[in-house]
């Protein structure tokens, strides 16, 4: 669980941003999946979505939640009945850039974007290129913290290794 | 006990035949050349697309059959043409996007231009230049154009074939799985939802086993077992065709629940609630009260129909250690909005990311891992029996031993 960011004021600064990416990024990367829907609002939209689905007005998703529960519900089916191959995930993400100002989004949010690369380890294998992607993120103040609304992964790449584990 | 088989050299069978297949069909690179020409560029139809991807004249698609790169363009308002995406000078693979719209198809090597059904039309420089060089007066547009293939359009599907000795779509089907194939197949106008594509370091055999396996899904599937979306003690059946070739998986959904059943499965989690169950809000669409039907056509497609989930499952073979498997989500042009986002959230389940369909892609790779290094040790195919036959239960690999006793009349083993 993230306790640094209930303490500071929910003001969305580029600071308070880049603390934002930088505990998601390392609560994900150090598989802490119980406190990965903590950083979504309640009626967030999550996608992680094939760029020809995404270019093509698809909605159909990789990955999908349209709230928080569902979030919970990807790590409760990830940890209590999926069937996987032990393996590292990590995420090399590129600076935020904000592409909307503050006060420009109805909810007084702010929308960002960055490129990520997702890297995976599996046992006696060189590490791998599982995704790259562009992220289209909608950053706002919730309950005294920045909280996705939504998040919104579009991935280039064309063909999968196999199986999308873990969430990005 | 084993029988000598040949080709290839020095590869055994068991005297077990249905029941025991060694593992050499999985990673025997003689054996896959085999495939190729008796399976895939033999007498069997293959699944290109939708015929609702390329709706306009000059719309085309990019597909890969065997390993053979193929264009499906609709040729004329009511024609779709598949023809080999291979230009006959070369051989350049002259489409390289997944979808395209062009008046004509057209090499960039050296600008030969084909017809949308493929007729060679013309070649640069044919007559020469200032009356050096052209080709020879012999040369004959009609006898180079694009290899094309036999197609047929079945309500909404596009299937080909690279053999003029395959019998039509129906007949390949059987009157049985054409039955099948209309519940949900049934001539409305179908619209892509999207796609989902990944490679899985298996051998394409794999695939289809697995989804004419019925026992393992209740038991590898925690996630299906545990919603009751696919459980052994289901109202269930295999059904398979006279061949053994095409076969089905139907099922019908229960509740979550504790039964006689479940003493088996060792990870059944009876406690498990879902925070947001919308992705579970299934709606009984089809005739009758099955909620599954999954089918295998032999043996490039899997068609799914798990409760609301409608997808076309594509393989394509990538030497005999793994094959892209392209899944194509559609809905019926003619869905409610509602409709539209319930398959939309139920595509959680399947998919590289699937609650269920995840775990298939990875233990079919833990399986290729296991098998390869051992080609000459078989799998143990006897749930249910030897026999090869239709049955009204899901305890068995019936499908199995019905298809691997077509694959080997066919590859004359």
């Amino acid at each position: 669980m993230s306790t640094t960011l209930t303490d500071r004021p929910a003001a969305i600064t580029r600071d308070a941003i880049r603390d934002l990416y930088d505990d998601y990024y390392a609560t994900l990367d150090e598989v802490r999946l119980h406190d990965w829907p903590e950083f979504f609002t309640q009626d967030c939209l999550y996608r992680v979505i094939p760029r020809e689905n995404f270019e093509a007005g698809y909605t159909l998703s990789t990955m999908q939640a349209e709230s928080r529960g569902m979030l919970k519900d990807r790590v409760t089916g990830l940890t209590r009945t999926q069937m996987y191959a032990p393996r590292y995930y990590r995420r090399f993400p590129t600076a935020p850039r904000i592409v909307s100002g503050l006060g420009v989004e109805e909810n007084g949010g702010v929308r960002t974007r960055h490129n990520l690369l997702l890297v995976q380890t599996l046992i006696d294998k060189p590490s791998e290129i599982v995704l790259s992607a562009v992220c289209h993120d909608l950053i706002v103040a919730d309950e005294g913290r920045l909280r996705f609304a939504e998040r919104v992964v579009v991935f280039d790449s064309e063909m999968l290794p196999n199986s999308l584990v873990y969430p990005v | 006990m084993t029988i000598p088989v040949r080709p290839p050299e020095g590869r055994l069978w068991p005297a077990d035949a249905d029941a025991a297949v060694p593992y050499w069909v999985y990673s025997d690179p003689e054996i896959y050349a085999e495939e190729m020409r008796k399976i895939w560029y033999g007498p069997h139809w293959l699944y290109v697309g939708l015929e609702c991807e390329i709706p306009n004249v000059g719309d085309w698609k990019t597909a890969t059959l065997g390993e053979r790169p193929v264009v499906m363009v609709r040729s004329a308002q009511n024609e779709v043409s598949v023809v080999e995406n291979r230009c006959a000078h070369k051989g350049v693979k002259f489409c390289q996007a997944r979808f395209g719209h062009s008046e004509e198809l057209i090499c960039p090597y050296h600008q030969w231009s084909y017809a949308l059904n493929g007729d060679l039309q013309g070649v640069p420089f044919r007559r020469g230049v200032k009356r050096q060089g052209g080709m020879p007066a012999d040369f004959d547009l009609k006898q180079n154009g694009l290899t094309k293939l036999r197609v047929e359009e079945v309500n909404g599907v596009v299937w080909a074939t690279f053999s003029d000795e395959t019998p039509s779509f129906r007949d390949y089907l059987g009157e049985k799985f054409w039955k099948h194939y209309t519940r949900v197949y049934d001539g409305r106008k179908l619209e892509v939802l999207g796609y989902n594509r990944q490679h899985i370091p298996a051998n394409w055999k794999q695939m289809q086993e697995n989804i004419k396996d019925p026992y393992h899904a209740g038991l590898l599937h925690v996630f299906f077992a545990t919603f009751g979306l696919f459980r052994a003690d289901q109202k269930s059946a295999v059904d398979i065709d006279d061949e053994g070739r095409h076969g089905i998986l139907i099922s019908r959904k229960g509740e979550q629940e504790k039964t006689e059943a479940m003493a088996d499965i060792r990870n059944f989690q009876g406690d498990l609630v879902l925070e947001d169950p919308r992705v579970m809000d299934v709606v009984q669409e089809f005739p009758g009260e099955e909620t599954v039907g999954m089918i295998t056509i032999f043996p490039s497609v899997i068609l799914q129909q798990q409760v609301n989930s409608l997808t076309t499952r594509q393989i394509v073979p990538k030497g005999p250690g793994g094959f892209d498997f392209h899944w194509t989500h559609w809905c019926y042009a003619d869905d409610t909005p509602e409709m539209r986002l319930r398959r939309t959230r139920q595509a959680n389940l399947f998919g590289p990311a699937g609650f269920v369909s995840a775990d298939d892609g990875e233990v079919l790779e833990m399986t290729q891992q296991g098998a390869t290094p051992s080609p000459d040790a078989h799998m143990i195919l006897q749930m249910g029996g030897r026999a090869i036959e239709s049955t009204d239960h899901q305890v068995t690999e019936t499908a199995v031993r019905g298809m691997y006793r077509y694959w080997r009349k066919v590859m004359g083993l």
